[in-house]
């Protein structure tokens, strides 16, 4: 009895304690505005396991150190536009330019040219440079071979390839609303189908059936394309280059009437508190500096530079392909319309 | 005075006590800090464009047919998972409080049970793909079916409802513990079946906890949106997903606001509803007049085969998934290469250290500050009259009951500018939890305080026992149940809860969480899972020490629950 009215009493006071020590402790976790001279503070959209070796690389070659944290490209802009007004960032970095495009109209970016701004396709810069492009990204199919030889069917060479009875509800492919590589995908059924849009929503409404799921990530379905849960799906190179990587038996391969590419970007934060160490990393990863370790490191990217080649095993798999570039303005002028039109007659008909 | 007493003069009091004035208006100080003011610069934000006030484009988004729809499903799937979950978390406690079943067994079902509820959100969702899904482990190794198809509501349900199931397994067991058997016991010798005790004792005795059950349910379900962003798929769209695809799909931050508004109404109506419903029945069973331990055994031996033989279905199941997770942590790829290493391990003890740190130190400081939140404000508007007492627990229940994504938007807007510049800090994660996942311990409180009669108190005081000394040794040790139910919830979910925090995480203070997210995302399934079991490991490890020290308290009259946490 007396026992245990003593543990009641220290455990009373153990919780008194609670707390003082709480309050103890957020002193200590309260911001030290993480403020060495040579830090740079960056949201990477490129994942983690790409955007370590650059920035390690970049920290050897100028000493800045980098600070990231890696979210989607969706959570990035939103992260981006709730802090406009006190940014905690210098540098978005990776990414899809649309995502860019759409951070534009919030007013987000400082405008800057790098050195390479000159030597850059018009496609890859933005005209007043709020965003420059450090790499290409093509689409591809890419499908599960244990499906493709179960069904007796062939690598899908054409989109009408996709629309077999086969594929029935066995295809995993981008959201529209979500993802940007579903925007550069319906953006090359626009394209292939010279820009008629009743036709190329028609293919859309047909392929509809054979989907499995629009995955709200563009690489979304590549894993269960590689486990065979789908059978094949439209991704973006460097994902599905990646799930091959890993040991999944899948095939890559292009539509004979072609298929779009997209570029990423990077851009310097407005209000952004170290806007030299930011101009600094845009200059090295606009320039052949960053682009040359893309093959080192094993990122299937196609670099932006024109003087960086491009890696071999890579070439020999774009070898043939029909790749073509999403036209910015039309896209830009039609994206809201388009996506809008696909949510409405092929995601909920 | 010591720091003890005064803490306790603060809870306890008498009525126009000006330490409870003082407790209330720090609690209300701190309510408006952390829910309302967050909420509030949201909806401004809702309603302002580029400066100016409007309304422009809300209606288009909150009527469109499609989110219609979506909101809709989302009541039908918050009241299934509300509804089975409340009766399998039932099912699980009344055969753990009165199934006389052997300590080893026990706390194996505690421990399955609680499985689900301490891994990160994705774990689930992702075990039934593997399972489930046209090329699934069961559906197409095991049973040879073909073009099954794995999304939609029933697996979204199955994997909801395994998940917070065990919400309502910690609401009722110590619940149903504190039913003194001896009641039962009466009835029974007076003539009443076991079916009729059960129906006409047990289960009335029971209501609150049943009430709060559902309520706890379908609020989590109301909110989940990690779940069904990976099982729902394109037929059956929910709408915490679709705010999130809102804001980070469209980047309309101001739609995704409002739609994630239109799920208080139903969040806030189903509060009101269980506590007008609950408040009108009677419950004490914890009374001074004690009796000697004559247990009544209140389950028949037939019935107690069916009841564990069900029990024992629903833990296979979730044991089988977790051995899948535990065997993804250990391979190289799953599906590509089965060799065993444990590369996994090392990548997350290298790479991952700074996100376990982080994590550890949130989750160890949201804790005891989570649970003591939960019984001071339980105890505060169930135990004292002061004015805004409904209003006051309407507000806190207001965090738990939003998406995650909104409150963590919320959050970001609020605490990013100064004078409160908060972003970028361990204190707005902590916050975050506190306020979203201390309701468990409020709830639990006020359960557990509606089964304790005010003459035990009285009693106390009568016999000259001052209102600080009757609380320390008779209130206190009555609701201590519910503090380590709140600690230990606050913690679980301190340790795998993302959709809040994927917003609030910094360049400075990151959580395993996103760490397990970005794996997945990036196809690292193998990282994924090897977070995932750690992050399981640790909460059973600090589940099993607040299990030992909450067998401390067992006070001669306080209710004997010392397993409440598997312990």
């Amino acid at each position: 009895m007396i026992i245990t009215r003593c543990l009641l009493h220290r455990a009373a006071r153990a919780i008194a304690a609670v707390p003082l020590l709480g309050f103890a402790l957020f002193a200590q976790l309260v911001p030290s505005p993480a403020a060495a001279a040579d830090t740079l503070n960056v949201y990477s959209i490129w994942p983690e396991n790409w955007a370590r070796p650059m920035f390690e690389e970049f920290e050897k070659a100028t000493g800045i150190k980098v600070n990231f944290v890696r979210f989607s490209s969706g959570e990035a802009l939103a992260r981006v536009i709730a802090e406009k007004n006190n940014p905690r960032v210098d540098v978005l970095f990776g990414g899809p330019v649309e995502t860019f495009a759409a951070g534009i109209n919030e007013g987000l970016f400082e405008p800057y040219k790098p050195p390479s701004f000159a030597s850059l396709p018009p496609r890859f810069r933005h005209a007043d440079g709020q965003w420059i492009a450090i790499a290409d990204d093509p689409l591809v199919f890419m499908s599960n071979d244990k499906f493709i030889k179960e069904n007796g069917l062939k690598a899908p060479a054409s989109w009408n390839d996709l629309l077999a009875p086969a594929y029935k509800n066995m295809l995993q492919m981008a959201d529209a609303r979500t993802s940007g590589t579903a925007v550069t995908r319906i953006f090359s059924v626009l394209e292939i189908n010279g820009r008629d849009e009743n036709k190329a929503f028609d293919y859309m409404k047909k392929l509809r059936p054979n989907v499995q799921l629009y995955t709200k990530s563009g690489g979304g379905g590549t894993l269960p394309v590689g486990l065979g849960q789908a059978g094949a799906g439209i991704f973006f190179i460097v994902d599905a280059l990646d799930t091959k990587a890993k040991g999944y038996e899948v095939t890559i391969s292009f539509p004979q009437e072609g298929i779009g590419t997209a570029a990423e970007g990077i851009a310097l934060l407005k209000g952004a508190k170290n806007p030299a160490l930011g101009r600094k990393l845009i200059d090295w990863a606009t320039s052949p500096a960053m682009q040359g370790l893309f093959a080192k490191y094993k990122i299937n990217f196609v670099p932006a530079h024109p003087d960086v080649a491009l890696e071999p095993s890579l070439a020999a798999v774009l070898k043939g392909a029909k790749i073509f570039p999403i036209d910015a303005d039309y896209a830009g002028a039609n994206r809201k319309r388009v996506v809008d039109r696909w949510i409405a007659e092929v995601l909920n008909p | 005075m010591s720091a003890t007493g005064r803490w306790a003069a603060a809870t306890m009091g008498m009525r126009n006590d000006p330490a409870v004035a003082a407790a209330v208006f720090v609690l209300w100080a701190l309510l408006a800090l952390f829910v309302v003011y967050p909420l509030a610069m949201l909806f401004v934000r809702v309603l302002t464009d580029h400066g100016g006030f409007t309304t422009a484009g809300l209606a288009a988004v909150l009527f469109d047919r499609h989110q219609l729809r979506a909101f809709r499903n989302s009541l039908l799937l918050a009241l299934l998972v509300g509804s089975a979950g409340t009766v399998l978390g039932f099912l699980f406690a009344f055969t753990a409080a009165r199934g006389r079943l052997p300590r080893g067994l026990l706390t194996a079902i505690d421990a399955a049970v609680l499985l689900p509820l301490v891994s990160p959100p994705f774990t689930t969702a992702i075990a039934m793909i593997f399972s489930f899904g046209p090329r699934g482990l069961i559906t197409y190794d095991l049973l040879g079916l073909k073009g099954v198809t794995v999304y939609g509501l029933t697996s979204t349900l199955f994997s909801e409802v395994l998940t917070f199931f065990p919400i309502a397994y910690l609401t009722l067991r110590p619940l149903l513990a504190a039913i003194d058997s001896n009641v039962e016991g009466m009835a029974f010798s007076l003539g009443a079946s076991r079916w009729r005790v059960f129906r006409t004792v047990t289960l009335p005795l029971t209501i609150p906890g049943l009430a709060n059950a559902f309520l706890l349910l379908f609020a989590a379900s109301l909110a989940d949106f990690a779940t069904p962003l990976i099982l729902a798929g394109n037929n059956f769209p929910v709408l915490p997903t679709q705010a999130y695809l809102q804001i980070t799909g469209l980047f309309d931050l101001r739609g995704g606001a409002a739609l994630s508004f239109a799920l208080l109404l139903p969040a806030l109506a189903v509060f009101l509803l269980q506590r007008y419903w609950v408040s009108r029945r009677y419950y004490v069973t914890i009374t001074g007049k004690g009796a000697g331990q004559t247990p009544f055994d209140s389950i028949a031996p037939g019935m107690r085969t069916v009841l564990l033989a069900a029990c024992a279905v629903v833990a296979l199941v979730v044991v089988y998934f977790y051995a899948l997770l535990l065997y993804a942590s250990l391979v190289v790829a799953l599906g590509a290469n089965h060799a065993f290493t444990l590369q996994h391990y090392r990548v997350i003890f290298t790479d991952g250290l700074k996100a376990i740190r982080d994590t550890l130190i949130i989750a160890g400081l949201a804790m005891p500050l989570g649970g003591l939140y939960g019984i001071l404000l339980g105890y505060l508007v169930t135990k004292k009259s002061f004015a805004g007492r409904r209003t006051m627990e309407l507000v806190s229940m207001i965090n738990y009951a939003l998406p995650g994504t909104i409150v963590g938007i919320a959050y970001l807007i609020a605490f990013n500018d100064p004078p409160l510049e908060l972003t970028g800090t361990a204190l707005i994660i902590i916050a975050c939890y506190i306020f979203r996942y201390g309701p468990t311990g409020i709830r639990a409180t006020v359960a557990l305080l509606q089964q304790i009669d005010k003459s035990l108190e009285e009693a106390s005081q009568g016999l000259g026992a001052g209102s600080g000394a009757t609380f320390r040794r008779v209130t206190l040790p009555l609701i201590m149940p519910a503090f380590f139910a709140g600690l230990g919830v606050v913690f679980i979910r301190s340790m795998t809860a993302i959709s809040a925090t994927i917003f609030l995480v910094s360049i400075s203070w990151t959580l395993i969480t996103v760490k397990i997210l970005e794996n997945i995302t990036e196809l690292s399934l193998g990282p994924a899972a090897a977070f995932s079991v750690l992050v399981v490991a640790i909460v059973f490890v600090v589940i099993a020490i607040i299990g030992r020290v909450l067998r401390l308290f067992r006070a001669p009259g306080a209710v004997p629950m010392t397993s409440l946490l598997g312990g």
